[in-house]
């Protein structure tokens, strides 16, 4: 710890502090345009100048570190000088005619800092030089003449999603934001995170579906979490007038402490599928509006004689994008009110089914925690495609990588990691268990491993693995050697290994883990990416066998907010008698009996359980539309109308299970 | 090692080598050597000539005769006529009237100069740079060999702190309490850098270290790198330096050849690699934070500072960075001890210093002499007086981040106490010699339009702040300017000077501010009279002042 003193008050920060944080805790304020807490310091604006004592000139307080004894002083006339200086020369450096921009107005850290330092106007003219604007982005817009060279846009780009896309070109006054080596936006590399829209403090780079839809004063902001996958990213949901106009990374949120990927970011926004507002029944053939009561009752109808058959009533499958809470309710309607057999998930275990059978078999988890990554000098991805899903949790990778993270990925498709990677062993399909007996048995043979090596003929599985694989041996030894000299690895693996439901690759890999030390007795350095936002929850739940019509009656599917694929809509099309729970008109919507409108993501609250174990709870940031339930209730009115009691203990139910990775429902 | 009566310079820069420089020099290998004048005529080759439609250039010494543009088929006349019949080939010579100054150092290897002391330089022109034997005859590695042997690594240091040695980068830190920083650092991974990203406008002093003597860098490295506790050393070296980077490289080669470098030196547990490392032409990558952000593969931006590199330097490991010329000092004072260094030069600066002197003097070119030399000293001996006998008006010192020296201070001593005293600064050791004829404007014109082009445009002061004062400059000098820009000037210096990041920004400042402080009546007769007094800008008041500051 050393101490200081910030503007005669005294304080003690931990040693490495920077006088900017220090000063915060103190309760002072040091205006800064370039400083953004989740990225790296940099201390190009200036404005957050301090005087110290003994220094010859003021010093940028967000990169000095703090050091035993230092005085600092925030507020002198000479730094007041200084500020206003900054601020005239970067208002008239290019334009910065507030009027005219979408953030003016209390959402611009630039207007915002001259206003502090008492300014209405700026004492130069201005430069005129023009400068590109970049429209040819889907999502947002790159502006260089409001850009103020702060490059929190670049760190965040490198920092945050690890993407590496903006870059800054030229020098001097010329500077400007490019994407890679300076190509249209829309046309880069740039993966759409928007994490560098959210780090812009003025309206450089404004998002196409939120510009000039209002200030951020007249938006109500909602703390909640992403329910696009199982990585459980904290949000906010930015709402006017019942609608949802943003959604911006949670800089605190533990998960990704402001990251998002596409997914959750901007797709939400752009949501094109019809939304159902009312119940619907089908008549004489055709799918009618119809009330709520009437829906409820053609449902109890022809439910309620099917309850209590085991083999040949009411099968019933939910979203797993559903909260815990929908799901419990889900579960104690069908499986102890109507006794149905099949009773799962639209997923049927095939993220989560494997792991969690070993887990229960192990007595203990077997899979550590995502904050591994953050640490990890070597990852290996197996089974999975984490640019395409789960893509938060390759960001964690992807910004390691100039850290010297090794990356080896093992996928016999296309991966958006092949290029990054160190080795991106492309075997034949169906053989990732052979790539990973190939790498243990290198590890096995050459004596490399950290534990008690499995006995074998390491040649012979080597070279059989070899001829299964059609891998070239350089890339095994290279891979095996990587791992094996790895102080923290971490091995990741996707539905892609566990889906056929044989345990032995899931087996291999753990067996690999404990070889090369990524699994001891302090820390377990395996994850796997599950499916969707609630996977996990499901698999506690126990709702996560695959599902089977045999000879039931009637199917009921909470489908929420999602599309089920043609396949799904098919097997399910065929049963007797239908009910969809849903929000959105789908293919399997357009073949029920009875639809019932739920709420999607936004519109109701409940728990969710992400891929390592977190509970997390989304809340509610807009009103459903007229005529639409919260999921949760609708179960609930039904099971009122079936005579089912259902319990509120979804959390015990939660955890009843042995769980795939320790949990943390607290 | 041997003494030739002529020597014979291919300039073998880019565009030289393009249009066929190899070929020339090959050229004439093969035909000094059908001549049998393998043993009186040297052959080599330099960097950048100086004049670019001279290309590929010849320069023979003692003559001191260029020739240019040279092809192949023009060297055996060159050599039957010139080298070996003592005739000037006439319609071969470039048409240039004298040498450029950048190669004139040459003429002075005879040490024909005065008060002239050549430490640093004393093997440059004299051994063939590429022979790690000759190197070794002169001295060479006898320091290295008596650091290993004989003294510790504190030992080192102690010579070197009592020695005085300062940084000849520009700022002047002393070179050992430096060098003590990085030693006392923990951890096993240190650095050592050679900051040869010589980039100062008008500044060579460190490239004829690297051409003429590259071992002694290589040497410097190694005793810096067992002082520090280092085992990896870079060699930053300036994009255009492609002739030193090659010469380094070979030292290298040929030190791991002899157990000089690598694993073991000389038989001890001491091991240490080098790694040479081009830069690409930025200017800003001369600042030493941004050398090492450079070398580590991004953009070159100066970091903040503290911490310095002497903790978090390259890739946050402790790092040594020192200039050339202070490298190049390092053996010498090993070797000869402390106090015999001490004798050269002013007991708070000692040693001696290399400049080049550049502009309106009779001779142009690079001297080594003792700290504590007056300007007047220079320009009178080394530069053989004013050109056409011209009033000396100022001098601008250390490429663009020195100080303009107006004709008060000309007796002062230069040495890093007195110019300190004196509030202006000594920089890199550039000595741009003005007379009357040049106008202030002018002058501090180019200079800004310089930082403006160079800086990196991390900072809001600097990367606004260059602009804005090369603008205000430019209004002045086509009349166009009011008398409150003057204020808008001094207040843009005045933040330069404060608020930025690094060197760069900082200094840009100067050349404001001397201009003002030393030549305001002339600034504002632009201004007030809408003259240029020495007549250079074409002030033209017609049209409206477009981008008025105030």
């Amino acid at each position: 710890m050393v101490n200081l003193t910030i503007n005669s008050k005294e304080i003690e920060v931990p040693e490495g502090t920077t006088v900017l944080r220090a000063a915060e805790k103190a309760g002072v304020f040091i205006p800064t345009l370039c400083d953004h807490p989740q990225l790296t310091p940099y201390g190009g604006c200036r404005l957050c100048i301090v005087e110290v004592k003994g220094f010859r000139v003021p010093i940028a307080a967000c990169t000095l570190p703090a050091s035993q004894g230092m005085v600092v002083e925030t507020e002198t006339p000479a730094l007041k000088k200084s500020r206003q200086m900054i601020l005239s020369l970067l208002f008239s450096e290019r334009n910065h005619f507030c009027p005219f921009c979408q953030v003016s107005g209390g959402d611009c850290d630039l207007q915002n800092a001259a206003y502090r330092e008492e300014m209405t106007s700026w004492p130069m003219q201005p430069n005129w030089t023009n400068f590109p604007v970049d429209t040819t982005h889907k999502y947002f817009i790159l502006d260089n003449n409001r850009c103020i060279l702060c490059r929190r846009c670049v760190r965040a780009c490198a920092e945050m999603s690890g993407n590496f896309t903006l870059a800054i070109e030229e020098r001097g006054a010329k500077s400007m934001i490019v994407a890679d080596c300076n190509v249209p936006l829309g046309e880069s590399s740039c993966i759409s995170c928007g994490s560098c829209v959210q780090s812009c403090p003025t309206g450089a780079l404004i998002d196409r579906q939120s510009a000039y839809l209002g200030h951020d004063e007249s938006m109500v902001e909602t703390r909640s979490v992403c329910t696009n996958c199982s990585v459980g990213c904290g949000i906010k949901v930015i709402t006017r007038n019942n609608h949802v106009v943003r959604i911006e990374g949670d800089w605190d949120a533990p998960v990704n402490n402001g990251t998002l990927c596409k997914e959750g970011r901007f797709i939400p926004l752009s949501d094109d599928r019809k939304r159902i507002t009312t119940p619907m029944v089908r008549k004489n053939g055709k799918l009618e509006p119809a009330t709520w009561d009437v829906a409820m009752e053609s449902v109890v109808e022809h439910l309620k004689p099917l309850a209590g058959k085991e083999h040949d009533g009411v099968a019933a499958l939910v979203s797993t994008r559903l909260p815990v809470e929908t799901m419990a309710a889900f579960k104690g309607l069908f499986s102890g009110g109507f006794k149905s057999d099949q009773v799962t998930s639209l997923e049927e275990g095939f993220p989560t089914a494997t792991s969690a059978a070993l887990a229960e078999n192990n007595g203990a988890p077997i899979e550590g925690k995502l904050d591994m990554l953050r640490n990890a000098d070597c990852v290996l991805v197996i089974g999975a495609n984490l640019y395409d899903r789960h893509e938060v949790a390759g960001f964690l990778i992807k910004r390691s990588l100039p850290k010297g993270i090794q990356l080896i990925v093992i996928d016999p498709k296309e991966n958006g990691f092949d290029d990054i990677a160190h080795y991106a062993l492309k075997a034949t399909t169906d053989t990732d268990v052979d790539v990973l007996r190939a790498i243990e048995a290198v590890i096995v043979k050459e004596g490399l491993g950290r534990t008690a090596a499995p006995i074998m003929d390491a040649d012979a599985v080597l070279a059989d693995a070899l001829k299964k694989t059609g891998l070239a041996a350089k890339d095994i030894l290279g891979a095996a050697h990587t791992l094996a000299s790895a102080i923290a690895p971490v091995l990741i693996y996707g539905k892609g290994l566990t889906a056929s439901g044989n345990s032995e690759s899931l087996e291999v890999l753990l067996r690999l883990a404990r070889l090369i030390g990524a699994v001891d007795s302090e820390r377990i350095g395996v994850i796997s990416v599950k499916g969707e936002a609630n996977s996990l929850a499901a698999s506690q739940l126990r709702l996560d066998k695959q599902f089977k019509m045999n000879g039931h009656k009637a199917v009921y599917v909470a489908l929420g907010e999602g599309t089920p694929s043609k396949r799904m809509a098919e097997r399910l099309g065929k049963a007797p008698y239908l009910v969809v729970q849903a929000s959105y008109v789908s293919e399997l919507t357009e073949k029920a009996d009875v639809v019932l409108p739920g709420a999607n993501w936004a519109e109701q609250e409940g728990h969710f359980l992400n891929l390592d174990g977190r509970l997390q709870k989304t809340n509610k940031s807009i009103e459903a539309p007229d005529g639409v339930r919260e999921n949760t209730a609708v179960l609930a009115d039904l099971a009122n109308r079936v005579g089912v009691i259902l319990s509120d203990g979804w959390k015990e139910a939660l955890v009843e299970r042995p769980s795939i990775t320790a949990l943390n429902v607290n | 090692m041997k003494f030739a009566r002529s020597m014979v310079l291919v300039s073998n820069d880019p565009e030289s080598l393009r249009r066929g420089a190899q070929q020339v020099y090959d050229r004439f290998a093969k035909e000094i050597a059908a001549h049998g004048l393998g043993e009186e005529v040297a052959l080599s080759q330099i960097s950048d000539a100086g004049r670019f439609d001279t290309l590929p250039m010849v320069i023979i010494y003692p003559e001191a005769a260029a020739y240019g543009p040279v092809t192949e088929n023009d060297v055996a006349r060159i050599v039957e006529e010139h080298l070996y019949k003592g005739r000037l080939v006439e319609d071969l010579l470039a048409p240039v009237r004298e040498l450029s100054g950048r190669i004139g150092w040459l003429k002075m290897r005879k040490g024909a100069m005065p008060a002239e002391k050549r430490i640093v330089l004393r093997r440059a022109g004299r051994i063939d740079p590429e022979s790690i034997e000759d190197y070794i005859a002169e001295e060479g590695f006898a320091a290295l060999a008596k650091a290993l042997t004989e003294l510790s690594p504190a030992q080192v240091i102690d010579v070197l702190e009592k020695s005085g040695l300062q940084g000849r980068g520009g700022a002047g830190f002393p070179a050992g309490r430096k060098w003590r920083f990085v030693a006392g650092t923990a951890g096993p991974k240190k650095y050592v850098v050679c900051n040869a990203d010589e980039s100062e406008p008008g500044t060579f002093k460190d490239r004829v270290i690297l051409e003429g003597d590259p071992y002694a860098i290589v040497e410097a490295l190694t005793i810096a790198a067992y002082s520090v506790g280092a085992d990896e050393g870079f060699i930053y070296v300036r994009g255009e330096y492609q002739l030193a980077q090659h010469r380094l490289e070979h030292a290298i080669e040929q030190a791991h050849a002899y157990g000089l470098l690598g694993k073991n030196i000389m038989g001890t547990n001491f091991s240490l690699e080098l790694h040479v490392h081009s830069g690409a032409g930025a200017y800003v990558c001369g600042e030493e934070t941004a050398l090492l952000e450079s070398i580590e593969g991004k953009r070159g931006e100066p970091r903040a500072r503290p911490p310095y590199p002497t903790t978090h330097g390259l890739w946050g490991k402790p790092t040594l960075v020192n200039n050339v010329e202070t490298l190049a000092n390092v053996p010498p004072i090993l070797v000869n001890g402390a106090e015999w260094y001490r004798q050269f030069g002013t007991p708070s600066s000692p040693g001696t210093k290399t400049y080049t002197i550049l502009g309106n003097v009779n001779f142009t070119g690079l001297i080594e002499v003792p700290m504590g030399i007056t300007l007047r000293e220079i320009i009178n001996i080394y530069g053989h007086g004013m050109k056409d006998d011209a009033t000396f008006k100022m001098a601008q010192t250390g490429g663009s981040s020195g100080s303009i020296i107006p004709a008060s201070l000309q007796d002062t001593p230069m040495d890093f106490e007195s110019f300190r005293k004196a509030g202006v600064s000594l920089g890199s050791g550039a000595l741009l010699v003005c007379d009357e004829r040049t106008c202030v404007v002018d002058l501090a014109k180019v200079l800004l339009n310089f930082f403006r082009t160079e800086c990196c445009g991390k900072c809001t002061p600097c990367r606004v702040g260059t602009e804005r004062s090369y603008l205000v400059f430019d209004q002045i000098s086509k009349g166009q300017a009011n008398l409150e820009d003057l204020d808008t000037l001094l207040k843009l210096a005045e933040q330069l000077e404060q608020v930025s990041n690094c060197g760069l920004g900082q200094t840009a400042a100067v050349p404001v501010r001397d201009t003002l402080k030393y030549f305001r009546a002339e600034v504002e007769a632009h201004i007030r009279l809408g003259v240029c007094p020495t007549g250079v800008c074409h002030l033209t008041r017609e049209s409206a002042p477009a981008h008025s500051m105030a």
